[in-house]
């Protein structure tokens, strides 16, 4: 068996990142950098259940960090990028840079 | 394994990419930015008139200052509310604290240097340099 070295850059894509709506989340998180998770499902124009869903795949790996604050009374969903999910970001549009060339 | 994204479709994510993350920034930035070169404008030229007048006029100076920077909050802290888009971050941490540093600057010229127009004007004018500057920043972002 023959070890082929992985140099193309389909490889660095994140495979989690390629779900368009994890996809939309994230870049939506990348300069705004913390966004309450009604903002996000609004800019992103999903439903709360879709939303929901992705948010905890996301926050499961490190991603994404879901942090609960009360605003006066109301409790609130804050999110934003953890330093791993910041840099795998990075990595994943470095990777799409090179493909589209 | 065959590649999952064509040349056409890695062109059009970084597309959609900087188009979802410039309209989430858009949509919290701007209370913000407003912010930021309201409070240089305020603390600039309230700090300047008050190191350049005495008695009955640096009662007004004061005053104004303080209503006006007091106004500034109010907005800020209505239109963001529930916005917590920068809060805590270390770049906006960097603003406020250099933002304080010079502020503290132009305070002392107030209270020791009184009638300096030259002191006025750089710790006045570096007040309202910063702000700007670091408004132009979040704009550009």
């Amino acid at each position: 068996m023959t070890i082929v070295e992985k140099t193309h850059p389909r490889h660095q894509l994140n495979e989690l990142l390629l779900n368009p709506i994890r996809f939309s989340l994230v870049a939506s998180l990348d300069k705004a950098e913390k966004l309450s998770f009604s903002e996000v499902r609004d800019i992103i124009e999903v439903s709360d259940s879709v939303m929901s869903k992705q948010v905890s795949a996301l926050e499961q790996v490190n991603i994404l960090l879901v942090q609960k604050i009360f605003v006066g009374k109301y409790p609130k969903t804050m999110l934003s990028l953890t330093k791993e999910g910041r840099s795998a970001w990075q990595e994943h549009l470095a990777a799409l840079k090179t493909i589209a060339g | 394994m065959t590649n999952p994204v064509s040349q056409i479709e890695a062109r059009s994510l970084l597309n959609e990419a900087s188009r979802i993350s410039k309209k989430a920034h858009n949509a919290v930035r701007w209370p913000y930015i407003t912010f930021l070169l309201l409070l240089g404008v305020v603390t600039s030229f309230g700090s300047f008139a008050m190191a350049m007048t005495e008695g009955s006029d640096f009662g007004l100076a004061y005053a104004i200052t303080l209503i006006a920077f007091f106004i500034v909050m109010m907005v800020f802290l209505i239109s963001t509310k529930g916005k917590l888009a920068f809060a805590w971050s270390k770049r906006w941490s960097i603003y406020i604290a250099s933002w304080t540093v010079v502020y503290l600057g132009a305070i002392m010229v107030v209270a020791f240097a009184h009638g300096s127009l030259v002191l006025a004007s750089v710790t006045s004018g570096l007040v309202l340099l910063l702000n700007t500057t670091f408004a132009i920043i979040e704009m550009k972002r």
